[in-house]
């Protein structure tokens, strides 16, 4: 049996009595880029942060099914969810870096809190291999002291990515990571997207069809919490098979 | 047209009278100010730097002025630790049963009758110690304090974006971790405010004192199990007395009550390093 990154079994998340995730059997496969495409309100994000139980800060959110993440229900009673967070890296749809600290701790941080560093060269490298991860590098390496409230928007989400990727998790999710960034900024972005698929698996959010179109290996397009059709990128947007798809991807679904 | 003039005729009235019933009512804090100031200057011109450090006999409120130090100082260290972690809780889990009942609690507390907080306190410290001190009138002042830091506590940190939140957990680290080494250093801005706030309150609280420190004028304090004076608290006993001599006095600790007071208000305008979002 193949592995995927992540795969749902008849996942359903309510919040409070209210289903918004109505049973969803996903399987994302490792190393590729899968995008959750759906309009607004269909609990694209709220799928989103079940894979890596960010959904927990919410009191009222409620899950049942399972969440395999590499072959392993991260809803198991012996699992700790910080180690999931670790393993499975979050990128939001507002460039979030803790304005509060520098360029160099926002990545320094997550490193620093979870004692993954010895020393202070290592952390020195393993912040440069961030930013350069996240094709960041060249234009904040002369101001890694400042703080993020100097960076323009894109900058400041290639910044998360980097925080995100120095804990060198195996899964990156993106909550429409574009969403309040210019063009110029976004089309960074998707180029870093295609950088990072070589090491990671990424999920992205987004309610563009046309980002999708541009970035992904594989789209899943959600509408009111239903999984209404998964496949190839390609597949998807020249042969949907369910009318609610086509209808989406031509603008006319209300 | 006349509707018009009618609605503009209204409108510069209501203006001009928001505007006078505004500066009515903060003059009296401009008046309280300069009248400190008029009586208070001459007597402090006329002691020179010994009206600071003399005692009472001398001319001076030395030993109040060291009281009141000391009684800020340990009713922080009592009283800051508590309120830090009391406001964290009640932002952390504000729908807990704990959670409400302590931000209601806390409501009551900030509007608690001072004096009974020193009747409170006599009789659970001062009475089984046999002695006035300074360590109970510090315990007063903590019990003022506490509200106010904690309750600023919370809102400070309630004002902190849930994106941010997110983000910490997303690192993967404990609550622990999330609320003292990221959230709580976000809101330090709104946290100082409030410890600030207290500060200034406890430093001009006069009615816990009355029954918890006793007062000391004559000589400086030695230990904080003694009775220790400060500064309203010698305001209120002076303006009592016959003497003009006495009043005079009193005018000169309120200069130098406001000072202080003013000394610590004045960085929370200056804006404490502020974050950017």
């Amino acid at each position: 049996m193949k592995e995927y990154a992540i795969e749902t079994k008849d996942l359903k998340i309510y919040y409070g009595k209210k289903e918004v995730i109505k049973g969803i059997n996903l399987r994302i496969p490792k190393n590729t880029i899968f995008t959750i495409m759906g309009p607004s309100g269909c609990g694209k994000s709220t799928l989103l942060r079940s894979f890596n139980r960010l959904l927990e800060l919410n009191m009222d959110a409620k899950i049942e099914g399972e969440v395999l993440i590499f072959g392993k229900n991260i809803y198991g009673e012996d699992v700790d969810p910080i180690s999931i967070r670790r393993k499975v890296g979050m990128v939001f749809q507002y460039p979030n870096p803790f304005p509060h600290l520098t360029i160099y701790d926002n990545i320094a941080i997550g490193l620093k809190l979870n004692n993954l560093v010895k020393s202070k060269e290592e952390m020195d490298k393993r912040v440069r291999w961030a930013l350069e991860k996240a094709s960041l590098w060249d234009e904040v390496k002369d101001r890694l002291y400042e703080y993020p409230a100097s960076l323009s928007g894109g900058q400041k989400q290639r910044l998360v990515i980097a925080r995100a990727l120095a804990l060198k998790p195996k899964i990156l999710l993106m909550d429409e990571p574009t969403a309040n960034i210019d063009p110029v900024g976004t089309k960074n972005i998707e180029k870093l997207l295609f950088e990072l698929k070589k090491d990671y698996t990424i999920v992205l959010v987004t309610h563009e069809p046309a980002q999708a179109a541009r970035t992904s290996d594989f789209v899943g397009f959600l509408y009111l919490g239903k999984l209404i059709e998964v496949g190839p990128t390609k597949y998807i947007f020249e042969k949907p098979k369910n009318e609610l798809t086509e209808k989406y991807l031509t603008g006319s679904l209300v | 047209m006349s509707g018009y003039k009618t609605r503009r005729g209204k409108d510069i009235s209501f203006i001009i009278g928001i505007t006078i019933l505004t500066f009515l009512g903060i003059l009296p804090l401009f008046h309280i100010i300069a009248t400190v100031f008029i009586n208070g200057v001459p007597i402090i011109a006329k002691k020179g730097i010994s009206f600071l450090t003399n005692t009472l006999s001398n001319g001076g409120i030395g030993p109040a002025i060291a009281g009141t130090f000391i009684l800020i100082f340990l009713s922080s260290l009592i009283g800051l630790p508590v309120a830090l972690l009391v406001g964290i809780y009640a932002y952390e889990y504000p729908e807990s049963k704990i959670g409400r009942a302590t931000k209601t609690l806390l409501q009551i507390m900030l509007e608690f009758p001072t004096i009974l907080v020193g009747v409170f306190v006599m009789s659970m410290i001062a009475i089984p110690m046999g002695t006035y001190s300074a360590i109970a009138g510090a315990f007063a002042l903590a019990i003022i304090l506490m509200p106010y830091v904690a309750v600023y506590t919370q809102e400070a940190m309630r004002e902190i974006p849930f994106t941010y939140r997110e983000a910490s957990f997303g690192l993967g680290l404990s609550r622990v971790k999330v609320i003292f080494q990221i959230l709580v250093p976000l809101s330090k801005r709104g946290i100082l405010t409030g410890v600030l706030i207290g500060l200034a309150k406890v430093a001009g609280e006069t009615a816990p004192l009355l029954f918890t420190v006793g007062g000391l004028y004559e000589s400086y304090p030695a230990s904080i199990t003694e009775p220790v004076g400060a500064i309203p608290l010698l305001i209120y006993t002076l303006v009592q007395s016959p003497s003009k001599a006495d009043h005079m006095m009193a005018w000169g600790a309120s200069l130098i009550l406001l000072l202080i007071f003013l000394l610590i208000f004045i960085p929370i305008r200056l804006k404490l390093k502020e974050v950017r979002l």
